[in-house]
């Protein structure tokens, strides 16, 4: 082994050196004391690193993705970079033109300027990826604080469906579910006066990539999600293979009846059916008013079915006696002795059977469940 | 020989589950009954929609139930309390003030 190279030997003091004095002062890596730590060639590299590309993650960017994958190897933002060639190469062009364009690039010029000032292009995706060796890794968007104010007012002041606000915005129905619960956490807690990690919230918020929303419309709402995507049900994974004859029209509605009796159609099965429907009609050719007649008759055929079911269920809760006696509410729901037949063997008979073995406990009966409550 | 109505415990163990029963006083507790008048899950579930009390399910058939404790059928205690509950007797015993 080496003779082992220590910090306070009698070396001469290296540019190593100066930088391991100078990263102690700002900040220790280790907590082993200054004399065990040996100068190792890794070490050495390690402040090379820090006192170059590694100053843009001591003093990240502000108002942007500080990803490792933005920059290249001399520590320059890569998006900086290309911006300034191609505005080098289209002044070299302009010069190559002329005066006769100088009066109708002035837009461009403008551009330039941009540039020129230090104005970080926005990011592509090449610089949301925090781990270059892994392409694939690329940052996804998280909602802004502004959207999410929006979703949480759109359905709980504005009264709008989960439905409508996840296809107006462009989030998930799940999304939009859950911001609203956790929305109104959050203000019960302000209401109560529960603290808020709120220093936290802004320095992550500050590092990821956000989807924007602007109140006053200026900027152009931006998708957040695809919110239309089928999701893959367990009886469409067979490989099947169906014969039917040439002449038959085969559906999507036939194939999926194919894979299950029980499946829907693909179109039924999106969490937003109505889109596609208003794009089928989009589609047809028809004009903006016949568009929004249809659609009109389409929202009130789903109200009108949608105050039937809230009929039925309020009926069904009417029936229902309810005796609250302080830690629980005793339900008390009317039936009739006679729906278990002569035998008392009905099937809609309530109750536990008599003269029925319950086989659960015999040998190799499975006793998994199948679904957790 | 008296009727009564009485809970008989059905489930499994710490999952109780009773049928109220019309039956005989001196047959056995599971013994097949007269009639069974309803069911009683004395395990509270979760509320439906997320938020109040918990809750316990009691299916009755009201009807028949007056018409047994008409022709003289005695209910037992916890039956009594169920019974009451659902408006067909005075209750037994109320909480102290």
């Amino acid at each position: 082994m080496p003779p082992s190279l220590r910090c306070t030997s009698s070396l001469p003091s290296t540019c190593a050196k100066k930088l391991c004095r100078a990263g102690q002062l700002t900040r220790s890596f280790s907590t082993t004391p200054s004399q065990d730590q040996r100068i190792t060639r890794n070490r050495r590299q390690l402040f090379r690193w820090l006192g170059s590309q590694g100053q843009s993650f001591l003093n990240p960017l502000s108002g942007s993705t500080n990803y490792l994958g933005a920059y290249n190897a001399q520590g320059q933002l890569k998006r900086v970079v290309e911006a300034a060639a191609e505005a080098e190469k289209k002044k070299k062009l302009k010069e190559g033109k002329g005066g006769e364009a100088a009066t109708q690039s002035e837009p461009e010029l403008g551009n330039e300027d941009k540039e020129f000032k230090g104005e970080i292009p926005p990011e592509t995706t090449r610089d949301l990826q925090p781990f270059p060796l892994n392409r694939s890794f690329i940052s996804q968007p998280v909602l802004s604080d502004e959207l999410r104010e929006e979703i949480w007012k759109r359905v709980l002041q504005d009264g709008k469906s989960v439905r409508e606000v996840s296809a107006e915005l462009t989030v998930e129905m799940s999304r939009v579910g859950a911001v609203v619960r956790l929305k109104e956490i959050e203000k019960e807690w302000e209401r109560t006066g529960r603290p808020l990690v709120n220093p936290y919230h802004e320095a992550v918020m500050s590092m990821l990539p956000k989807t924007p929303y602007d109140p006053t419309g200026k900027i152009k709402p931006k998708p957040h999600e695809s919110i239309n995507d089928l999701p893959v049900h367990r009886a469409t994974g067979t490989q099947i293979f169906h014969p039917t004859s040439e002449s038959r029209h085969f559906t999507r509605a036939d194939a999926a009846e194919v894979f299950s009796e029980r499946l829907l159609p693909p179109d039924l099965r999106v969490p937003h059916p109505e889109l596609a429907e208003m794009h089928k009609d989009y589609k047809a050719g028809l004009s903006v008013e016949e568009r929004e007649e249809r659609q009109k008759e389409r929202d009130a055929i789903a109200d009108r079915k949608r105050e039937r079911a809230a009929k039925k269920q309020a009926k069904k809760e009417a029936a229902v006696k309810k005796v609250d006696t302080g830690r629980v509410v005793f339900r008390f729901t009317e039936i009739s002795v006679d729906e278990a037949g002569k035998d008392g063997r009905g099937f809609k008979g309530v109750g536990w059977r008599y003269g029925h073995p319950h086989m659960d406990r015999t040998r190799g009966a499975v006793k998994i469940p199948t679904s957790v409550e | 020989m008296v009727v009564k109505i009485r809970l008989a415990r059905f489930g499994r163990r710490r999952a109780p589950f009773y049928n109220i029963v019309v039956a005989q006083a001196r047959t056995a507790r599971n013994s097949k009954p007269i009639e069974v008048l309803g069911t009683y899950d004395p395990i509270p579930k979760a509320p439906i929609d997320g938020e109040g009390k918990r809750w316990k399910d009691i299916k009755l058939d009201s009807a028949r139930a007056k018409y047994w404790l008409g022709v003289g059928a005695q209910p037992s205690d916890p039956a009594w309390r169920l019974l009451s509950m659902a408006g067909l007797l005075e209750p037994k015993y109320r909480p102290k003030a």
